[in-house]
Order: C-alpha cells, then sequence, then structure tokens
C-alpha cells in the first residue's frame, strides 16, 4: 500500500501499518505523532476501513455455549502490584537511584563546608596547628583578665583593635607572646587558665584590589585534628579561641552574647 | 470475576479460534489455558496480566500444529487495498478468514490474530508476538496485501 497523497516519512508507514483502530489503544508517542501526519492520507483511510471490516468479522466469531457457560467466575488475572515495588526493582532505576542519593549527600557535604568558609579561614588553620604545637613556657607572663590585653598590645606592641570579645573577656590569662606568621602579619598568641584555651589575634584577609578588610559575621568554628576553634572578625582583627577538643567545648562561650 | 476480564477471556477463545480455524481444537486450547491459569493460581502464582493468557494459549496452538481447513491457494502476488475491500469482507463468513489466517505462516499467522482481535495497544502487540516493531510492520502489510489477492480471487467486488 502507497500513501502517495500525504508526505509520509518510511518510519511513519512503518508504524502506521501497525495503527491500532481504536485510538485509546495506541500508547506509544511516535505511533500517536504517525497518525497526526496521516490524518489526511487517502492510503490510510482505505487502511483503516480495511481493518475495521476485518475487526468486525472477528468480533461476529460465535461463542461456543460451553465456554460462555463455562467461563469461570473466579479471577485467574493477579492483581497489579504496586508501580513503585516494580519500578524499585528495576536494576537501571535502583542504580541510578542510588547514584543520585550519593551526589545529593556530597553536594549537601560541599554546601555545608562552603557556607562555613570564611576569609582569613586558611590563617586560622595554620594558627590552630601552632596551637597544638606550642607550650606554655614559650610565652611571655600575662596574669590578668583576658579584657584587658586589648590595652596591653596596644600599648606594649601597637596593635591596634587586637581586643578579646566580651565573650572571653573574664577568662584570666597565663602568657602572651606576639610574632610575625609566615606572610609577616602580626599575631597576638595569648595562653589562657580555663581549659589550657589559647587565643590568636590577627589581621583579617584582605582584598588584594582594595586592600579593605574582608568582613564576615558572627563566630565561624573550624575544627581540626582534636583542635576546635571559634573564630570572630571584628574593625579589620581576627579573634579566635582555640582549645583540644570539639566545637561543643567552645560553644557555651559563644552562645549567649555578651555586652 | 470482572465484566472485563470475562471479555478478555471471550477474545481469548476467538483468537484461538483465528489460529486454528477448528471450534474443537480452539475449545480444547481454551479451556487448558485456563485449567493451567487456575492451576497457578490455586499455588500462589496467578499469572501477572492477561497477555500471559494469550501467550500461552498462542504456544498451545502452535502445538496443536497440522490443520484441518486450508485456505484456497491464490496467486501469491500481493495487491493494494481497494476501497472496496470492506465490502468484500462483509461478505465472509468469520470461518473463513479464521482459515485463511490459520494458513499464514508463523509469526505472520499470531500477528494477523492479534491484531485483528482489536485488544491490544501497539506496545502490547510487540510484547505477545516477541516481534521487532519492523517486524510486526512487514507482516501485517504483507497480511493485508495477501487478503486482499485473496479476497479478489474469492469474493470479486461487483
Amino acid at each position: 500500500m502507497t500513501m502517495s497523497n500525504v508526505q509520509l516519512s518510511r518510519r511513519d508507514k512503518l508504524l502506521l501499518h501497525c495503527a491500532p483502530i481504536r485510538n485509546e489503544r495506541v500508547d506509544d508517542r511516535a505511533l500517536r505523532r504517525a497518525l497526526e501526519h496521516a490524518r489526511d492520507s487517502e492510503a490510510f483511510a482505505i487502511q483503516q476501513s480495511f481493518d475495521k471490516a476485518a475487526v468486525a468479522l472477528v468480533q461476529a466469531i460465535p461463542i461456543p455455549k460451553e465456554i460462555t457457560q463455562w467461563v469461570p467466575t473466579e479471577t485467574f488475572i493477579a492483581l497489579t502490584r504496586r508501580p513503585w515495588k516494580k519500578y524499585a526493582q528495576n536494576p537501571a532505576l535502583l542504580a541510578t537511584g542510588i547514584a543520585v542519593l550519593v551526589i545529593a549527600i556530597v553536594a549537601v557535604f560541599q554546601l555545608v563546608e562552603r557556607l562555613n568558609r570564611f576569609p582569613g579561614e586558611p590563617t586560622a588553620r595554620r594558627l590552630l596547628t601552632t596551637a597544638a604545637s606550642i607550650h606554655s613556657v614559650m610565652l611571655d607572663p600575662v596574669k590578668t583578665d583576658a579584657g584587658a590585653l586589648g590595652d596591653f598590645l596596644f600599648m606594649k606592641h601597637r596593635l591596634v583593635h587586637y581586643d578579646v570579645p566580651p565573650e572571653f573577656a573574664d577568662l584570666k590569662t597565663l602568657g602572651c607572646r606576639v610574632f610575625d606568621d609566615e606572610e609577616g602579619r602580626r599575631v597576638a598568641q595569648v595562653w589562657v587558665i580555663e581549659k589550657k584555651m589559647q587565643f590568636f589575634m590577627f589581621p583579617a584577609e584582605r582584598d588584594p584590589q582594595t586592600g579593605k578588610a574582608k568582613e564576615f559575621s558572627g563566630w565561624r568554628s573550624i575544627e581540626q585534628e582534636h583542635w576546635a576553634a571559634v573564630v570572630k572578625e571584628q574593625n579589620g582583627v581576627c579573634f579566635m579561641a582555640a582549645l583540644r577538643g570539639s566545637s561543643n567545648d567552645l560553644a557555651p562561650y559563644i552562645s549567649k552574647p555578651k555586652s | 470475576m470482572a465484566k472485563e476480564e470475562k471479555q478478555d477471556l471471550l477474545q481469548l477463545y476467538r483468537f484461538c479460534f483465528l489460529m486454528v480455524a477448528d471450534a474443537a481444537k480452539a475449545q480444547e486450547i481454551f479451556h487448558a489455558t485456563l485449567r493451567e491459569a487456575a492451576q497457578r493460581a490455586a499455588d500462589g502464582d496467578a499469572p501477572g496480566n492477561r497477555l500471559w493468557f494469550f501467550r500461552n494459549a498462542r504456544w498451545r496452538c502452535l502445538e496443536a500444529g497440522g490443520r484441518a481447513l486450508q485456505a484456497e491457494d491464490v496467486d501469491p502476488q500481493e495487491g493494494e487495498l481497494a476501497e472496496s475491500a470492506p465490502l468484500q469482507i462483509e461478505k465472509l463468513e468469520s470461518q473463513q478468514f479464521a482459515v485463511w489466517i490459520s494458513a499464514a505462516p508463523e509469526p505472520q499467522r499470531t500477528a494477523l490474530a492479534l491484531f485483528y482481535l482489536d485488544e491490544f495497544s501497539y506496545c502490547e502487540l510487540l510484547s505477545v508476538t516477541e516481534l521487532k516493531p519492523p517486524e510486526l510492520s512487514k507482516l501485517l502489510a504483507a497480511g493485508r496485501r495477501q487478503f486482499q489477492a485473496w479476497l479478489d480471487a474469492t469474493v470479486p467486488s461487483t
């Protein structure tokens, strides 16, 4: 049969040869598209009339009385299983699902890590290594309230805004030192009696173009090799409190802001 | 039993009849298929869908082998579908159509029988016949043309 009056592709013709008589039997997208293309095809109309007549002939096949009487009342066809179960058992979908889950978990981890990043984090981590390796004997003994160190550092070392935040200002200090880090920036290190805590104060990271300090709000936590620290930026200087333990050990100090 | 399901089972008989063109044989295959379904249901392994019935019956029909009736031989040359074909088909008895289909070689016989039952979607047809789309298309197209040639030889249009 040709379908010459309407231009149909080879694929359309191939599909149309299998076109069911009833539209509700069309369950294939390509076939549906081919049927649309063949809407005005005379040849296809002839094929459909031909098929309809043949179907009518088949439906006229008489059913023997024995069959109509015998057809059992019990159901032999199992109930349709839940589609989700069927899909879940498909190895391809299962593998895809696991892959998507892993990607989602990695993405969440990366997002959390990115949210927790802050300017000056590399310096803070470096100083945390210093905290883990230094001994108190290397510090100059300074026994006072941590809150008073700001003036001490300004007076003795001319370090402006190297202040201990109110959250840690009441703690008693043991010693202190000022040194230059690898990049020549002035770092103040303070040893505290409570929990053998250490404070570090160092210049905040600066924008290389404008030279302006990169600010960030609130406290940020870092953990590294059994050491934990909380960092805060104020007036272009970062303050870091570090101790051996976890972030939970520092949480009580920063949970209630003090004036 | 749902009305639809009963309808499916009656179509199953028609399918058997188209495949073997013999009412007694068709009935026997129909009963054998239902017996197996009942047995499976009793064992807690009821057939999952209606396609199972047609697949099972198909293989029984193929096993049944020999045919009691043979369609008249016609010139193997295939003709174009005629506009008058529906009128020619109307003059036929169902039995004649079944004889013609049952005489077709496999898998064309199964493809034509299932297609003209008008019971299956395109994808279901591919599934039950176990054919690829181009194969099914070729068999149905050739079947139509051969049937037209047979019609022209046996029921000439006036």
